[in-house]
């Protein structure tokens, strides 16, 4: 009897360690360490920036010589503080490390997924939306769809690309050496090798907590903290003095003034229109077409989401009309019926490989959205490729331009052609993904995603292939989630295309080729 | 004799509790106090019918007319065997469908997790007018097929491997009437979802979402009537995960999610004949509080079959 209690406890012990010994601590942020970078763009200061006309329309003043005396006690209390780092802050240390802008498209990415809720209709079945106005809510605001956030990450982008090409000018302009170089008995924690005035980590930190502060607003302490951490971590990492900082964060105030004045008036407000203005712009699309798309939700959403974001302002497409593409095929044509039995034959036979496409794409509700997914790929090639912080704002700012310019594009398609979903054409279709509340027409993962694609490949040009590649599948990854035809995807990746060949022509001008 | 044999079929009835609802505690142990004597075998085939129109969003009862309606049935086959007089062993395959009223959203089914679990009587004396037993039971459980975890509320199970460890504290008196307390542990791993990033109160990077662990408990209080052809029992079960997030708002839920409930319920079982090896089984639960669950009412309808394989 003895015998067997102690049989059945060990099978037991060997169960539980079974299921305990695959814990594990899950990752929650990219984990690399700071890095020797693969070049230093010391002509960086000479590229042509977007918002800013020339690199001196922000005026920094030359520092002060490193043999005064305000400098060297600046440079005794980093020696001070690099002498003996707490725990935590050398945590913070390497966690900032010495590419930061991408530690803040993270905390972006982040704030995207908690604010990606679409708002739920009310008891009496009315729904309400965010409001800038007042941003508590409920619902809080934003809802930070793939829209929002398309355009949250372009301005952030922006912001960090110009206010950096600011800090390179002045850098290579004054040639501060950094603490370390000044006093060897300085230890840095990552040698950038870069002029340390102005700090570059200073800009990123004071712009991207400007911009992501107006992005989403009930942030702005959690958006604060950071920002400080960030700031004492570059005293803590012997990169730079407070002199430095000051000069940073000047830049990065002032840039980020300017990417959220442009902001103010790009006719983002008026994107989510008022139910009479929405139920024109679907009575012109019946007019023109002879079909129209409904919500299919329960109680029926009133508007679709923003309608009039085509009407928001491109950064590098003259005019939407010109990357509008070609109608699409009219439900009922042979055509549309043959994508229809494709839907209904991938719904009934959907293989393993096609349902995880779908999911892996997905990036729904409650996830950092397909522009998410685009930026957090490029975080990775830009670690893998060993860019500098320079060269990480161009590829992430060239890139967040070209997919909100597809998303403008895609929305403009939407909402011209007012095209209607599969749940709304096949009577009795089931899907595996939750279909959006917006037309079909074109696929805005397909359009997203081509764009950053492309964008991708022109700076990654060794990748150009595995970029074109996911942006295909994330393209027919919403025909096996059922929620988009086969002509959805197809012409959405060439829309895609076409409208980052317009920001890909911007970049191979602007001096960093 | 003749009551042990029967009685151990009342095993089926504390596992099924778990199978029928949204979230699957696969193989939850049997919290009875009865053991099967060595040889002897129990084969069941068991129908539940769940259902709910409400949910727990975090701490709210909510609904949702783009589900309406969510139900999931299964049909669970299970065997269980005496291995000697103090310790028996049961394997089960629950085979489980969902769908929804409302909404657009297509549901699943297949087979669930594969369910192992041995138990043994440690000891069992007269106290009294009646008979003290103290049981131990452990189980593991595992994904039989590769069924999304990550696929709220229609998801067929957690899609984690899950150990359990139970113990078990029963008083009976001689006249039929019992009272039943068990505690259990759940050790729940990790389950690969089909995504490589998702939010719990912040960023993760990975396939991987970690299932909460969880506490289980059970009070029951039964009694055996008709000359021990029925028995009748009124049951309170709950659960609550150590850890966990809450579903956002309107958002769906994830296997990271911390599931709680309680739950009331009543069976009855009957056997048939004079050997009394054929059992019919009814029981019927209601969820009564919970957290990040639909608030299910499960109605269930059961045979079990025991007997004996070697002399």
């Amino acid at each position: 009897m003895k015998k067997h209690i102690l049989f059945l406890l060990l099978s037991f012990c060997l169960a539980v360690f079974i299921v305990v010994s695959c814990e594990q601590d899950l990752p929650t942020w990219a984990e690399y360490s700071a890095y020797q970078f693969s070049g230093l763009d010391e002509d960086g200061g000479t590229w042509k920036s977007t918002l800013l006309t020339a690199p001196d329309q922000i005026v920094v003043a030359a520092p002060e010589d490193i043999t005064s005396a305000s400098y060297l006690a600046e440079l005794a209390s980093v020696k001070t503080a690099t002498a003996s780092l707490s725990g935590d802050q050398q945590e913070a240390v390497n966690y900032w490390t010495n590419n930061s802008l991408l530690r803040w498209n993270e905390i972006a990415l982040e704030l995207a997924a908690k604010y990606n809720l679409i708002p739920g209709p009310n008891p009496d079945g009315t729904y309400t939306l965010p409001n800038p106005a007042t941003p508590d809510g409920p619902p809080p605001f934003p809802f930070a769809h793939p829209p929002y956030t398309s355009r949250a990450l372009a301005y952030l982008s922006v912001a960090q690309f110009d206010g950096l090409i600011t800090a390179w000018h002045y850098k290579y302009t004054y040639n501060r050496p950094a603490p370390y170089e000044v006093d060897n008995g300085i230890v840095s924690a990552y040698n950038s090798g870069l002029p340390s005035f102005p700090s570059d980590g200073a800009v990123i930190a004071a712009a991207s907590r400007n911009i992501l502060s107006a992005m989403f607003p009930l942030e702005k302490d959690y958006l604060a903290a950071k920002a400080e951490e960030h700031l004492s971590s570059l005293i803590w990492a012997g990169e730079n003095v407070e002199s430095d900082i000051t000069a940073g964060e000047y830049i990065g105030v002032e840039v980020a003034k300017l990417a959220l004045a442009r902001a103010g008036s790009d006719g983002m407000k008026n994107a989510q229109t008022p139910k009479p203005k929405s139920d024109s712009i679907k009575a012109a699309a019946f007019a023109r077409f002879g079909w129209q798309w409904d919500n299919m939700e329960s109680p029926v959403r009133p508007v679709g989401l923003t309608p009039l974001f085509g009407k928001v302002k491109m950064w590098n497409v003259p005019t939407v009309e010109e990357v509008r593409p070609v109608p699409p095929p009219a439900p009922g044509s042979p055509e549309f019926e043959a994508d229809v039995a494709e839907l209904k034959e991938i719904a009934e036979n959907l293989t393993n490989e096609q349902r995880k496409i779908a999911n892996w794409w997905s990036d729904g509700l409650g996830t950092y959205t397909p522009p998410g997914h685009w930026n957090r790929l490029a975080k990775e090639l830009s670690i893998e490729y060993k860019l500098n912080p320079l060269r990480t704002a161009r590829t992430f700012a060239y890139m967040n331009m070209a997919i909100m310019d597809a998303g403008i594009s895609c929305w403009d398609a939407k909402y011209y052609y007012h095209y209607p979903r599969p749940i709304q054409t096949i009577p009795g279709f089931k899907t595996i993904l939750g279909t959006p509340n917006f037309p079909s027409y074109t696929s805005g993962h397909s359009t997203f995603s081509s764009a950053a694609a492309t964008v991708l490949g022109y700076i990654f040009p060794q990748e150009a292939a595995d970029c074109e590649a996911w942006a295909l599948e994330a393209a027919m990854s919403r025909v096996y989630g059922g929620i988009h035809y086969r002509f959805d995807a197809e012409v959405g990746i060439d829309q895609g295309k076409k409208v980052a060949s317009y920001t890909v022509a911007v970049a191979q001008a602007d001096g960093a080729d | 004799m003749i009551k042990n044999l029967t009685n151990y079929s009342l095993v089926i009835l504390g596992i099924l509790f778990f199978f029928s609802n949204i979230k699957i505690l696969p193989a939850q142990t049997p919290s009875d106090a009865i053991m099967m004597k060595k040889g002897e075998l129990c084969l069941a085939l068991i129908y539940d019918y769940g259902s709910w129109d409400q949910y727990w969003e975090g701490a709210t009862l909510r609904g949702n007319e783009n589900i309406g309606t969510l139900t999931r049935t299964s049909l669970n086959p299970m065997i269980a065997a005496g291995i000697t007089d103090k310790i028996g062993v049961l394997i089960a395959l629950p085979y489980i469908s969902t769908k929804s009223s409302g909404g657009q959203m297509a549901g699943v089914n297949g087979f669930q997790d594969i369910n192992l679990a041995v138990k043994a009587e440690i000891l069992n004396q007269k106290l009294g007018k009646g008979k003290l037993a103290l049981l131990a039971t452990g189980a593991f459980a595992t994904p039989a097929t590769n069924y999304l975890s990550d696929y709220m509320p229609y998801s067929l199970g957690l899609g984690a491997p899950e150990g359990t460890l139970r113990g078990i504290l029963q008083y009976k008196l001689d006249f039929g009437l019992y009272a039943r307390v068990s505690l259990a542990h759940l050790w729940r791993g990790l389950t690969e979802v089909e995504r490589d990033y998702y939010y719990n109160n912040g960023s993760y990077y990975t396939t991987l979402m970690d299932v909460p662990n969880a506490w289980n408990y059970n009070g029951v209080v039964g009694i055996w009537l008709l000359d021990e052809s029925l028995k009748v029992e009124a049951n309170y079960l709950a659960m609550t995960s150590t850890s966990g997030d809450d579903v956002r708002k309107y958002n769906m839920g994830q296997p990271t999610n911390k599931m709680d409930f309680g739950q009331v319920g009543g069976s009855a079982q009957y056997y048939f004949g004079e050997s009394k090896g054929l059992g019919l089984l009814v029981y019927y639960s209601q969820m009564i509080q919970g957290r990040n669950m639909g608030k299910f009412t499960n109605l269930g309808l059961g045979l079990t079959y025991q007997f004996k394989v070697i002399k």
